[in-house]
């Protein structure tokens, strides 16, 4: 809990932005910007990110750096098709988080066994990612109907979701409740209404995955800071031959650390598939393994540091998904806070900072006030944008785990 | 007296190099023995074998009379002995809680027993008087802390022998009576102690059994009463010590640096140094005490250039040399011994002879009517060095790696001197390197100041400073707090401005 509260302290970077989308949202143009809707498929959209950030994070806390997640996350996509069309939805879990660790197997005999550059394995990952995933598909799929070289068949039955009961319309025995938050919501009152059509996304139509996966948050503190096995793997990405003298088996807590990232990483794209379109799809990951790599160093390394950062991105996700208008919406906020900063800016004396976040500020709202309708190319763009400012102009201390990407040989001292 | 350790011929070679020869020695239950000798005496060789790190050619070692074989460290761990080692073993991301206990639990999904820890933990600390407190982070600590945690480490273990390697290079003289006293509190309790060093001082302060080596072999186990530092140095090295020698000559009156209301702060707008002046003439060294971390070091980066500083001016010679950058200020005659030398100074995997242009590299000297790199005269500038410096190398292509830390040292002490700077900031200059080299170090820089140069020092070593220095400066959180003359202080009064006890 303590952790929350340090985290939201230092992130004002996006309560800030926050308050000033609630604000915006009262123009009824822009109301999509905080509808429970969008709160709800922001939710669904941050699970893969979130789930690939968490497995970035065990990577990296042992001291190898993972670019390989993208791939990870292919192979999750592909086995969890595959284990779902075989064994139903949750045997596609299972296999997803299979295939992942199979390829973070992969990855860890790479770097920690043969010393391989972390980069250069993880970009051959990636690669080898998209054609295996496109070899099995042909190999398992093959003369199956609706089957593709780049598609797999659907999967049958769904995992289960469901509302809370009063909450939001939840049923209890086979009694429909009625939906507290949803009358609150429609009811229109400022900030009120607001928090609980935030709420409202959080509660309704809650698939058992998501629930799973958000539970792996605070699972992941738990292991890694009150566990013997999360103590040793902590200390192998900071000082691995200090690790060593104390018996700690450094590789073992390396391959444990890559592998169990895969494992999540696996996760994220079985997510992608079974909460998606229950089909595999040849690209279907969209850079989410790299974006789940952001969210980790937004969240400092930490678990709850990458919820927030997986959260902002689908939450910007989940805009241009549901309506132009909403994006138009961001961009005010974007405008509008980057002023802000400018102002901070300028009254700390950094020169640069304040011409950096002026210039952009005013462009952002020039551009909304010159256009009615924002060019579709953007609208794409937007989430990764936004993010980026934020990102760039949070001036915050970032710790790396200190050798984070450096090849540890058993019984050298450095 | 019964034995915590004894060891009988010891021999253990390495590729061309007789590291211990027929080493036999005997350590009392209860005791602190001290094991001295220069860099290279085989003190180091020894302990590794102790401790499991390294395997004897042949030769046998009891503890507590038990004949035992030691395959890794883990079996020392097992019959009793701990070793604090020179460069701390401990991960910053950690608590001190979180350090002592790593590795001791083996590597399971179960919830830490953190409250049996604390309590057993306290308790040690409270037996041997540590005063260490356990939920701060590595990084928040001080040295002194740092390596009180590196020895609550092994006591928790259940270590009844102690081996500490060089303990005191990195602490200043409180920290070092500090220390002291918590190996006597150990002592006291029972905990044998293995003291290495090559401080004599300190050696004949602590250790109640003093053991010689030199060049491999144990050259004789002597008493601490009644045995002078003399006699143990001409022991140690075969003849008697060098002393940084002091000066005669004196100063010239000709400004060669005058600095002005220099402030600066970090990149987190935190005050590194504030309102520093001074001035340095030629023919004069002046030295900057103090604390590792209290702005001495941005005040250099920030005379090279490196380091930016928002107030007050540097003028060398007759040039305000604020808006100049880094190469245009080396141009004018700055020279840099940086204190990190594998980092800093030397490209460790280039021979030497491209190593000698690095930071002269757009002088006309090494650069040809086609400004490409001019290696003759780059190969000749190296000869030079290596000569002049009696820097052992096989020839001037060798790389820097394939050179001791001593000749890597001279050869980048050499460089720096061969264009006859103006001034000469030297930082650390002779940190980690035997004796022999210090001497050469010391003599080359008294040399130069003599016929000229000014020289800005730095350094931890505090006798270093007051033999080498003219002048001394005490630099305390960023501030000058105190000037004084070498001849009138200690290391202890030194040692007393430098960690503000004093102003």
């Amino acid at each position: 809990m303590n952790e929350l509260f340090r985290i939201i302290k230092d992130k004002y970077v996006i309560l800030t932005p926050l308050f000033l989308i609630i604000f915006i949202a009262q123009f009824e143009q822009y109301s999509q910007l905080t509808s429970s809707g969008t709160f709800g498929s922001a939710l669904r959209l941050s699970i893969p990110i979130l789930l690939a950030g968490l497995g970035g994070l065990f990577s990296e806390r042992t001291g190898v750096v993972n670019i390989g997640l993208e791939g990870m996350m292919i192979m999750g996509t592909w086995f969890g098709a595959w284990g779902g069309y075989m064994y139903g939805p949750w045997g596609g879990v299972l296999f997803g988080l299979i295939g992942g660790g199979l390829f973070g197997l992969i990855h860890a005999i790479a770097t920690v066994s043969f010393q391989v550059d972390h980069i250069v394995s993880g970009v051959a990952i990636n690669i080898l990612a998209v054609g295996a995933a496109r070899f099995f598909n042909i190999l398992a799929f093959d003369g199956i109907a609706f089957a593709s070289s780049t598609a797999s068949p659907r999967i049958e039955g769904e995992i289960g979701k469901f509302n809370f009961p009063y909450l939001s319309g939840g049923k209890i025995g086979e009694n429909e409740t009625t939906s507290l938050l949803g009358n609150i919501e429609n009811a229109d009152i400022f900030l009120v209404s607001d928090i609980s059509a935030l709420l409202l996304g959080f509660t309704s139509n809650i698939s058992y995955f998501t629930i799973l996966a958000l539970l792996i948050v605070p699972l992941s503190v738990f292991v890694l800071w009150r566990t013997p096995i999360g103590l040793q793997m902590r200390s192998v990405g900071e000082y691995p031959s200090g690790s060593e003298s104390l018996g700690v088996n450094v590789y073992l807590m390396k391959y444990i650390g890559v592998i169990i990232s895969g494992c999540f990483a696996g996760l994220a794209g079985a997510y992608l598939v079974l909460e998606g379109p229950n089909v595999y799809l040849q690209g279907q990951t969209n850079g989410r393994g790299f974006i789940g790599l952001a969210s980790l160093l937004f969240g400092n390394y930490r678990p709850f540091g990458v919820l927030m950062g997986a959260g902002l991105f689908g939450f910007a996700d989940a805009l241009q998904l549901r309506s132009e208008e909403a994006i138009q919406g961001l961009l005010v906020v974007v405008g509008v806070f980057l002023i802000m900063l400018t102002i901070r800016n300028i009254s700390q004396r950094n020169i640069r900072g304040s011409i950096g976040t002026g210039l952009l500020g005013s462009l952002f709202l020039f551009w909304f006030m010159s256009s009615t309708q924002v060019p579709i190319q953007f609208i794409y763009f937007t989430p990764h944008l936004t993010t980026l400012v934020v990102l760039s102009f949070s001036k915050q201390k970032f710790r790396m785990p200190k050798k984070v990407g450096v090849p540890y040989k058993k019984g050298e001292l450095n | 007296m019964n034995k915590a350790i004894s060891v009988s011929k010891i021999t253990k070679s390495f590729p061309g190099v007789l590291a211990n020869s027929d080493i036999n020695l005997e350590i009392n239950e209860g005791t602190i023995h001290a094991i001295v000798g220069e860099n290279g005496a085989g003190k180091s060789t020894l302990m590794k074998i102790l401790y499991g790190m390294v395997k004897p050619d042949s030769g046998d070692i009891a503890i507590f009379d038990n004949k035992t074989v030691l395959n890794s460290p883990k079996d020392a761990i097992d019959s009793g002995l701990g070793m604090v080692h020179q460069h701390f073993m401990l991960a910053d991301n950690l608590t001190v809680l979180e350090s002592v206990i790593l590795g001791i639990d083996k590597a399971t999904f179960k919830n830490i027993n953190l409250k049996r820890y604390t309590s057993e933990i306290t308790e040690v600390i409270n037996k041997y008087n540590l005063n260490i407190d356990l939920n701060k982070n590595i990084d928040e600590l001080g040295v002194g802390e740092k390596q009180r945690v590196e020895i609550l480490k092994v006591l928790f273990r259940g270590a009844k022998i102690l081996i500490l390697d060089e303990p005191t290079a990195v602490l200043v003289p409180q920290e070092v009576d500090e220390l002291f006293n918590n190996l006597r509190d150990l002592k006291n309790n029972g905990v044998t102690i293995i003291f290495i060093s090559h401080k004599l001082d300190e050696v004949l302060e602590i250790a109640e059994d003093i053991s010689v080596m030199r060049g491999g072999i144990m050259v004789n186990t002597v008493s601490a009463d009644g045995i002078s530092k003399k006699d143990l140095a001409e022991m140690m090295i075969g003849k008697s010590l060098p002393k940084p020698p002091k000066r005669q000559s004196s100063i010239s009156t000709s400004e060669i640096l005058s600095i002005e209301n220099l402030s600066a702060v970090n990149e987190n707008g935190k005050k590194v140094f504030e309102n520093i002046s001074f001035k340095l003439n030629s023919s004069e060294i002046l030295g900057i005490a103090g604390v590792e971390g209290n702005g001495q070091r941005e005040i250099v980066e920030a005379i090279i250039g490196i380091h930016n500083y928002e107030t007050g001016t540097i003028k060398l010679e007759n040039n305000t040399i604020d808006d100049f950058s880094i190469r245009e200020r080396l141009n004018l005659g700055i020279s840099f011994i940086p204190e990190d030398r594998q980092a800093q100074a030397l490209i460790m995997d280039m021979s030497l002879t491209n190593n000698v242009i690095l930071g002269r590299q757009s002088l006309a000297k090494y650069k040809t009517k086609l400004t490409t790199v001019n290696l003759t005269n780059a190969a000749k500038a190296s000869e030079s060095v290596v000569e002049n410096f009696d820097v052992k190398t096989p020839n001037t292509g060798t790389i820097a790696t394939a050179l001791s830390g001593g000749n890597q040292q001279k050869y980048v002490v050499g460089r720096e001197l061969e264009d006859n700077p103006t001034l000469l900031i030297a930082s650390q200059p002779t940190r980690g390197i035997d004796i022999g080299a210090q001497a050469l170090i010391w003599e080359k820089l008294r040399n130069t100041r003599d016929e000229g140069l000014g020289v800005l020092l730095i350094s931890a070593d505090l006798e270093e400073l007051i033999g080498l220095s003219d002048r001394i400066v005490v630099i305390y959180q960023g501030q000058f707090v105190a000037e004084l003359q070498p001849e009138e202080i200690t290391p202890e009064i030194l040692g007393s401005y430098m960690t503000g006890l004093k102003k």
